[in-house]
Formats: structure tokens, sequence, C-alpha cells
């Protein structure tokens, strides 16, 4: 049942619902019952009168939204009643697990059917690449992480399943046997990243990532660490080299120099819990005959869970292979991550497959969130700085990075990479060494979270500034501004970035602002009440390198929008986004936002095939001849790149319906000949009021159109009212041409359909594409943020308890497409960093979140006290200029505050701390 | 098994036999199928489970339902996100929430309302003087988790509907 990937997307094509958020005509006489809501079916959208979100009304009126507010019975098609799962987890990663005792399961509360690894092996599953290992701990293993699940167990009927639940509380059915010690697992990835500058900032790198790739060094495995040496036996050519000049930068940095100041620091950072506040769950049901397999589930990454279940069933036996899935995609209760390539989805497929003919709910609760869900890794990082002590100039830079991955490898590779690549923030610096190693280990699986690497060695690096700043006895801010890398400098893997860097501008906004420039006249370090400031800049990447997304775009003859995207809305606004985008195009605000969708785009007839991020170039050229081909077809919505790529497929199908439907019948309307010069002037005309209009219209006599006016005439004439779009980024976007009504169209989208009047969707088979170079996968980033802040904070000595009297934090985004929404993530990204910096930990082994006691009350995240809510400032920098695109903004907020906070301690109290988090009980104890 | 009867948002259900303890929070999502009222942690620490229990004598407090068993609401009246709007028309608060993009994803935004509801109704029957507003929005709503927004907006929400009616919610400044 393995499908290709065309036929995957036709599968998909037979599912689909989705959020679908409509036109509110007005908020009078709508009926608020309590299921009027459900995606699909609603008629809000209150942006179409220029305030709220396209999800506000549906969200304040305890609509029907996410994953875990479905039941069968809300479903049409579906049977009425829903069974419901608990997937049983591993407490104990140090001894065999030898099963479960089920005894205090009697009579009622029995389960229908418990599913173990044996049931696995009866029907044929096969785990996808990405989790790899047993999707069930088997009796007489030893689980390779605590949280590794052992069973599922299926009730029929709720009560039985409550109180099941309830029984099993303690966890102490889940046995084990005799001590063997955490399982042993090869690393999950280890890099090396070198540069070393030409002699001046335009000659070429002497060496550097860029040129000469990435490189690894050789797999020991019997080391827990591998061996960096570039003289080990049998080390790879191209790793000996990067690591040659590695060496010799480490030889610099230790060779006794009184001309420089060396600093040699170590840092560790510790695992969170995303802890977005709806617990994961699916609902799923299989007809149990070899038919559908009907899933509704709650992802950032709809693609990859649609298509890592077909793989789990792929070579099924019967009666448990389906022959067709349908997945349906709900709003999620917020992800950061978290939800992004989640393994959980897979037990929710198997519940239903394993109780064929029954509707089947898997819910995490609380403790079993903490105890399965996917968290940030803690790093330890050691980072050696080499300063000029004359010039004040950062010379050089080594560090060494190791992340626990816990038990499964998930995103743990990638997340070394990018915090290697960022562990020079924005700084210039001409020699670098970084090596990473990303280890498993019997923790709770790591992955993908808000700030993905770059938080943590972020945080290492500002302190490490910070304390460089005060040994050289200059100012922080002017320090961090003779070192900034400029907008055409290198960054560490060798290319500059290829958007704005606005650090000056940022570092002087830090500068003047009062919080700083007063900072000496409320600093007290001696009294009851200690305040000390801090500060702190940071650049973050956004995308991921390898990123697609689709848009479809409908316009009625009415005029009314309709706009499909296959990215999902966490909180992020992307909806209301992807409207306003949009309405840059076409001059009104979409009456219809359906996100999470991937079926609406079956006539672009896509195909992909390789790694889009490992490919080679001559695979990529033979792979492009095929005018349906790209390197990507979906993305997950991660990475910051909402705004960016999300909205990107959409906004290209708006232009297209613009430049070949609306602005046609505009010159119809407006009586302008096809070869009057003022036909190709499309891109000097604008939307003013709702009403098209162009430069000298009311001089020719001519009157501005409105949508719904030239909507009608684009239907009447067949022009083109609607449009399929695709488009991929790996640090920069494909480009094709397009054979299109007599022209050459040339966008940057690699795939497109349109409609003409009322006809049927058509594709347009590209006539060249031009494909971002795959040498660009040897860039760490090219998209970047970045966010400063400065914090004040008072301390009271007896007690330890910290106060945040005073913040300022300022970012730059490009272009804000919903300006509330960015301000609204950035204030929740300060809360976030808040939390990560003092408050927020769990242990990493026993003790920690996989042993299922762990919940809120116990792990603490930041509440409206902990915070100055009055007493924050947020500044967005307006973009470069007008049409300056949108640039990631939703994880470089939550950073900066981070390292200021612990910079703000260190001139309060006088301590550097080098972990987090810094409580109250830590700072007490430095103060005794 | 325990024979319940209540009201939510005006409308009487029972009497039914429920389990003793079936949570209310189970009470309304898998009975009743209300799942505007959010599960969040299931230790009365997030609150995004919160509703509303209207007193006979006219004031109004609000209970977490994850911890509570459905059998203590017994013979209460309560009200739920589903019953704010009414008549197909938004509460001042759900409008002032929208506004001002309090919310992302809106998870929380149930209790909150909740939270912010008994606030105002609170506030009527019993004004503060102005410069008690800031403390008051403050500890009404810090029991609430937001993990998306950092709260402020929220508290923005509240801080103008409250000035927007001054007169009923505020003290009257001598």
């Amino acid at each position: 049942m393995r499908p290709s990937r065309r036929e995957f997307v036709k599968w998909l094509s037979a599912g689909g619902i989705s959020v679908s958020l409509s036109h509110l005509a007005s908020a009078t006489g709508v009926p608020f019952a309590a299921h009027e809501t459900l995606p699909g079916r609603g008629k809000f959208n209150p942006a179409t009168k220029g305030a709220g979100r396209v999800d506000g009304v549906a969200k304040v009126t305890g609509a029907k939204l996410y994953a875990s507010d479905f039941r069968a019975n809300d479903l049409p098609g579906w049977p009425q009643t829903t069974s419901h799962a608990i997937l049983v987890r591993a407490n104990d990663a140090a001894h065999v697990y030898t099963g479960l005792d089920l005894g205090r399961l009697g009579g009622a509360l029995k389960p229908s059917v418990v599913v173990t690894a044996a049931d696995l092996d009866r029907i044929g599953t096969q785990v996808p690449e990405f989790y790899a290992g047993d999707l069930f701990c088997p009796p007489g293993k030893t689980p390779l992480y605590l949280g590794q699940p052992v069973a599922l167990l299926i009730f029929e009927k709720f009560d039985a399943f409550d109180q099941a639940r309830l029984a099993l509380r303690d966890g102490t059915f889940v046995q084990f046997g005799e001590e063997t010690g955490p399982v042993v697992v090869p690393d999950y990835g280890a890099f090396r990243f070198t540069r070393v500058a030409g002699p001046s900032p335009d000659k070429p790198d002497v060496y550097s990532p860029l040129q000469a790739g990435w490189v690894s060094p050789k797999k020991v495995q019997s080391a827990a660490l591998p061996v960096w040496s570039p003289l080990a036996k049998e080390m790879p050519a191209d790793y000996a080299k990067a690591a040659k000049h590695g060496e010799q930068i480490r030889a610099e940095l230790a060779a006794d120099d009184a001309s420089m100041l060396v600093l040699d620091r170590e840092f560790e950072t510790q695992s969170v819990d995303p802890m977005f506040l709806e617990p994961e769950c699916g609902l799923a049901w299989y007809d149990g005959k070899g038919g559908n397999l009907e899933l509704l589930l709650g992802v950032q990454s709809p693609y990859e869970a649609a298509e890592s279940i077909a793989h789990l069933f792929g070579k099924a036996r019967a009666p448990y292979k389906p022959a067709h899935i349908n997945a349906q995609f709900a709003h999620v209760g917020g992800g950061f991550g978290g939800r992004d390539h989640t393994p959980f989805i897979l037990y929710v497929a198997l519940a239903a497959v394993c109780f064929p003919g029954k509707p089947v709910r898997l819910a995490h609760d609380r403790y079993q969130q903490f105890q399965g869900g996917i968290k940030r890794h803690a790093i330890k990082m050691r980072s050696r700085i080499g300063i000029d002590r004359a010039t004040g100039k950062i010379k050089a830079f080594a560090a060494d990075h190791v992340l626990d991955g816990g038990g499964l490898a998930h995103f743990s590779a990638s997340v070394a990479v990018v915090a290697a690549t960022g562990a020079i923030g924005i700084y210039d610096i001409p020699k670098v060494d970084v090596r990473t190693v990303a280890v498993h280990s019997r923790g709770v699986s790591a992955g993908s979270m808000r700030g993905y690497g770059i938080l943590q060695a972020m945080t290492a690096l500002e302190v490490l500034i910070d304390e460089a700043a005060s040994e050289l006895k200059r100012d922080p801010i002017e320090f961090r501004r003779r070192n900034a890398l400029p907008q055409n400098g290198r960054t560490m893997t060798g290319n500059p970035y290829i958007v704005s860097v606005r650090t000056p501008e940022i570092l002087d906004k830090l500068e003047k602002h009062p919080i700083w420039q007063q900072r000496a006249q409320f600093r007290q370090t001696s009294s009851d009440r200690l305040v000390g400031t801090g500060v702190a800049c940071v650049t973050k990447d956004y995308g991921s390198g390898a990123d697609g997304s689709l848009g479809r775009v409908e316009l009625a003859p009415d005029g009314r929008i309709v706009i499909y995207c296959d990215h999902v809305e966490m909180g992020n606004g992307i909806g209301t986004a992807l409207a306003n985008r949009v309405a840059g195009h076409l001059g009104a605000v979409a009456d219809e936002v359906s996100v999470a969708r991937v079926d609406s785009y079956d006539v672009l007839g896509l195909v992909t095939s390789g790694d889009p991020s490992s490919i080679d170039q001559k695979t990529q050229d033979a792979a492009e001849r095929n005018p349906r081909w790209v390197p990507a077809i979906s993305s997950p919505t991660s990475s910051s790149i909402g705004a960016h790529v999300g909205t990107h497929s959409a906004a290209e199908a708006a232009r297209v319906i613009f430049r070949f439907g609306l602005w046609p019948a505009a010159l119809e309307l407006w009586r302008i000949p096809r070869t009057d010069p003022r036909a190709r002037q499309w891109a000097s005309a604008s939307w003013q009021n709702g009403q098209l209009t162009m430069p000298g219209l009311e001089m020719a006599g001519l009157e501005p159109l409105a949508l719904p006016v030239l909507a009608a005439t684009a239907h009447a004439r067949g022009f083109v009212t609607g449009a399929v779009a695709h488009s991929f980024s790996r640090w920069a976007w494909s480009r094709a041409r397009f054979p299109l009504l007599g022209e050459q169209y040339r966008a940057d989208i690699d795939a497109l359909a349109i409609r003409k009047g009322k006809g049927k969707f058509e594709r347009i088979n590209r006539a060249s594409v031009k494909f971002p170079p795959t040498d660009n996968n040897r860039i760490g980033t090219a998209y970047t943020s970045m966010c400063g802040t400065v914090v004040r904070v008072e301390i009271e000595r007896a007690t330890g308890a910290l106060r945040i009297a005073k913040a300022y934090s300022v970012f730059e985004c490009g272009t804000a497409l919903v300006p509330e929404v960015v301000m609204g993530q950035a204030q929740g990204g300060f809360a976030m960093g808040v939390g990560y910096a003092l408050l927020e930990t769990l242990p990493p082994f026993e003790g920690g979140p996989g042993n299922g006691e762990w919940n809120l009350g116990r792990y603490l995240v930041a509440r409206g006290s902990d915070l100055p809510l009055r007493d924050l400032e947020i500044e967005m920098l307006k973009p470069q200029t007008a049409d300056e695109a949108p640039k990631g903004m939703a994880e470089v907020v939550m950073i900066p505050i981070v390292p200021a906070l612990i910079n703000a301690i260190h001139d309060a109290t006088g301590h550097r701390f080098r972990a987090l988090p810094v409580t109250a009980s830590l700072l007490k104890g430095v103060l005794a | 098994m325990t024979t319940l009867s209540l009201t939510i948002n005006g409308q009487k259900h029972g009497p039914m036999d429920v389990r003793d303890d079936l949570s209310m929070n189970d009470f309304l999502r898998e009975m009743l199928g209300m799942t505007g009222t959010k599960f969040g942690c299931g230790a009365a620490q997030c609150l995004s489970c919160a509703i509303i229990v209207d007193a006979p004598d006219g004031s109004s407090t609000t209970s977490p339902t994850c911890v509570a068993p459905a059998v203590s609401f017994d013979g209460k009246s309560i009200r739920t996100v589903e019953g704010h709007a009414q008549g197909g028309q938004l509460s001042v608060l759900q409008q002032a929430f929208i506004n001002h993009f309090a919310f992302q994803c809106g998870y929380c935004t149930a209790g909150f309302l909740g939270e912010g509801q008994v606030l105002l109704e609170r506030l009527a029957r019993a004004p503060v003087p102005r410069e008690a507003l800031e403390r008051t929005i403050a500890d009404a709503l810090d029991g609430h988790l937001c993990r998306c927004t950092g709260y402020i907006k929220y508290q923005e929400a509240m801080r103008d509907v409250i000035l927007a009616d001054s007169n009923r919610y505020l003290i009257a400044a001598k």
C-alpha cells in the first residue's frame, strides 16, 4: 500500500475537512449555539469588519475547533459512539520491562482491547524512519527511554475508560524485572562547523562550510562522545581538513597571549516542556474491512502526519491494511514546535486499526503529556572566546555543544546544527570552530521547540559577551556594536544573510532607552533590595532551508474571496495573515479562509522525490525536467515560517488573479485598449477603500472600480478567477516561467493552475524553472531576524524573590502582515522566555517527567504576576521598504530576555549564573 | 450513582444519574458535548476549565471543573463559554477580546472570559477606585494560564471594557 507521493495526495484529497471561518455580515442575529461553528460550517469573519482574527468569534464562543473538541457524533457519517484509549508508557528505563498487571481492571473496567508490541508484529506495521525505535517496548527488553509506550488499552465505554485511568494513575501496574542500566544507542548526529575568514572582508574565506560542505567525524560506536581529532584513525578527509583548521583556532585561543582576553566558560540549559495548553489528542475510525481509515488530528505537520500513518500501515496484513485514508486537521491549542512530527498520531491510528468499526479517541491528560510529549533539548556548552584587548574586536570563537536528545532521534541532529551554526549570534568573528553532538539518553524525547537550539546557544553567548565586555571595561552595548556582523558580512557557514540585518539600529534603540540610560541611577548592590540592569541582542533564523507551501484562491462573481492553505493555525494568526496578504492583491479581506488543508491542490499534480536538504544538483536538474516535480510539496508550520512561507503561495495565486483576471477586467471597464501603454501599468494600480485605481485615472475621466464589479466582469469575460500555486524555498524561492494567456509569466512559484470564469481549474505546465541550487544546503541560514532586550530586575536579598521592574524589547520582522498578532507573539515570547530563565525545569531522567507524575503546579510557567505587564514596552521596527517581505519573528522574540535577565542578575548580585533556570532559591543561596 | 440536576446557561438539565467520581469537566464535555469548556491540566492549575457558578444571592464565582465532581454542582446554576453571547450578540467582553487580539491559540479563552465576566459583574455591584483597577484586574486573572499571549492583551481588553463604562464599574473620583 506504500503510495507514491502523487497517490498520496490523491488519498488526502478524499478527506480533509479543516477549519473554515467565513463571512460574518453582522454579529447581530447570528446564532451562537454550542455546535454552530464546526470547522467548515461557520460564517464568522470579523476581520472583514477590520478588527480581530478570522477565527476570533469561533474562539470566544466555544466553537468546536480543536481536535480535543470532537467526538464521533460530531462528524458526519461516523458511528455515534466514541471509544477511548489509554497509551501506557514505561516509567523506568533501566530495568527490563516484563509486562502489565491489569488485575485491578476487573469486571466492567476490563479493557476491550490491549495492544502491545506483539500486535504490531501480527499487523505488520513498519515504523517511519523519523520515529525509528520500537513503537511499543516488548516484554523482555529494557525501554529505550522513559515514557516509551508499552501498550494501548482501549475501552468501548467512556465510564470504563474514565475509571480505569484513575485506577492506573500510580503507574505501578507497568512491571519491571532485572536491572540492566540504560540502553546504549549511537549518537543522533555529530558535526563540526569551522570557518577561517580571508585577510579582509572582501577576500574569500580560507575555509568555510559553504566552500567545503558540512563535515562529521567518524562514528566511534564504543565511545559516548565523538572523537574530534583530525588525526584519529580512518577519519574522513573532508572532516580532517576542517578539524585541522579548527584545532589551529583552538590552539590560538589556548596560547599565552597577553594581547588577547580569552574566556573559557561553560553553560548548561535545562529540559523544558512546550506546555501548549491543549494536550495532544486525536480521533480515528477504521471500518475494519480494508477500507477507510478516518482520522481527525491536531498537528503542526499535517502532510507529514498523514504520510507517516500511510507508511505505518504500508505493509500491513489484511484486514489491518486500509485502502484509503481520510485525514482531517483541526486548529491546535498551542504548538511551539511540540506538535511538529509528533509520534502521538501513530498511536491514534493504531488504536483505530486495532478496534475496527469503533471510533477511538486517544487523548493525553497533562501527566501523560509531560511523560510523552516532545521536550526542548538540554544542552551543555563550553565556549571559548578571544578578544583583542587593544581594539575590542573578537578574533576567535570555539565551542563544544552536547545536546541531550532523549529517547527518539526526532529533530535532534537538526537542532544541533542550528544551535551550532547560530552560536556566534549577531557577531562578526573571523575564526570560528564549533563541534556539536546530539546524544541519545533514556530521557523523554527532545525535538523541535520554539527557539530550536538558538535559544540555548544565544543565552550562553550573550552571557559570555557581557562578561567579556566587563573584563575589558567596555560598555556592553558599544562592545556589541563594535563586533556586530554588518549587512553583507559572512555568517559562520560562510554566506551572508540575504535579508535585512538591523543590529546597529536595534543596539541604538537599546542604548537610548531610559532603562539603559538610568541603569547606574537605579543600581543597588548593597541594600535589602538589589537592583540591576541587563542587556542582550540576538538573531534567530527562520525557515528550515527546505520549505514548501501550497495556496489556492478563488474569486466569486460577487467578489467573495476564498483562500485555502496547507499551513496550520496554532494561534499564530496564519488565517488572518493569509486574508490580509491576499487582500493586498485583491482589494478585500477573504470571506472564507481554510487552513491546514492538504486536499485542495490536486490539479497541480505535484510529484517529488529525494530529500530536499541533501539532494545533489545533478539529481535535482534531472528531476525538474518533469514539470510537475518539486523538491518538497508541503512543510510543517514551524521554524517561524508562517508569514514568510505559509502565506506566500496564496499571495502569489492572488497576484495571478489580479494580473490576469481583475486587471484585464478593469481595462475593459475603463475602455483602455490593450495597445494603450497604460494597459501595461498594472504594477502602478492600487486599492484604495476597496476601489481599484491607478495614477492619472481621474485626469482621464475614469472612475475607480469596486471589487464586485471587477469580479463580475472577470467571470463574464472568462478571465482568470482562481489560481492554485506551489512554492519552495531553499534560502531563496524557486522561480518559474509559465505560458499564460499569450504571455510568459514569471513568478516566485514552481507550479500553477488557473480557473477562467466559472470553468474548471487547469494546470499550466511551467516552461522553465530555476530551483534554488542544492549548494544552498551548505548554508546555515540566510534568513534571520534580530531582537534585543534591556531589563531591570529587583531582587529581595532575604528571599531571592526576583521582580522584573521594567523591560524593553525591540525587534524587526520586515512587513508585519497582522501587526496585532505580531505584537501578541512578541509579548507571549517574552513571557515564555521569562519562564525559561527563571522558572521552568524538568529533571532529565528518574524523577523527571518520564515517571508520569508531573503536572502544572510542580512545573512552573510564567503567570501574569511573574511579568511586568504594565512595564513591558515592545517596539516593532517599521519595514525598511514598503515592499519588504515579511520575516519570521515568532521565535526570536523569546530569546534575548533570557540572557538579559542573567546579565541583570549579575549586575545586581555580582554573581554570574551559568545554568538555567535561575530560581529564587538559587538566588537566595548566592545572596546568603 | 447520584441524581444530578442543574441549570446551564439558563437551561435546565436533569435529573440524570451520573457517577459520583465523574468530573464536571467530563460531564460537560463527554455527556453533554459542551466542549467550549476546556481540559488543560486536570489539577486546577491552569483554569482553562473554569466556568461561572451563579449563587442565589446574585453573586457569581468561577470554579475549575477538572477536579470538581459533577455531583457537587447539583442544584446549581452555571454559565459556560457557550452561554456568554445572547441572541446572537457577543458579550461586551467577547467583543473586546476579539478587538484586542487578546488570544492566540484560544484554548485558554473560555477560562479568561468566565473570570473576566465575573469580575465585571462584581465591579458592577461593588465598584473600585480607578487607582485600584490594575491590581484588581491582575489579581482576578492571575490564576489563569496562557502560554501564547503574555497576558497583556487580555488585561488591556478588560481595562478597556471597564473604562468604557466607568460609571458602572468604578467609584467616581471625588
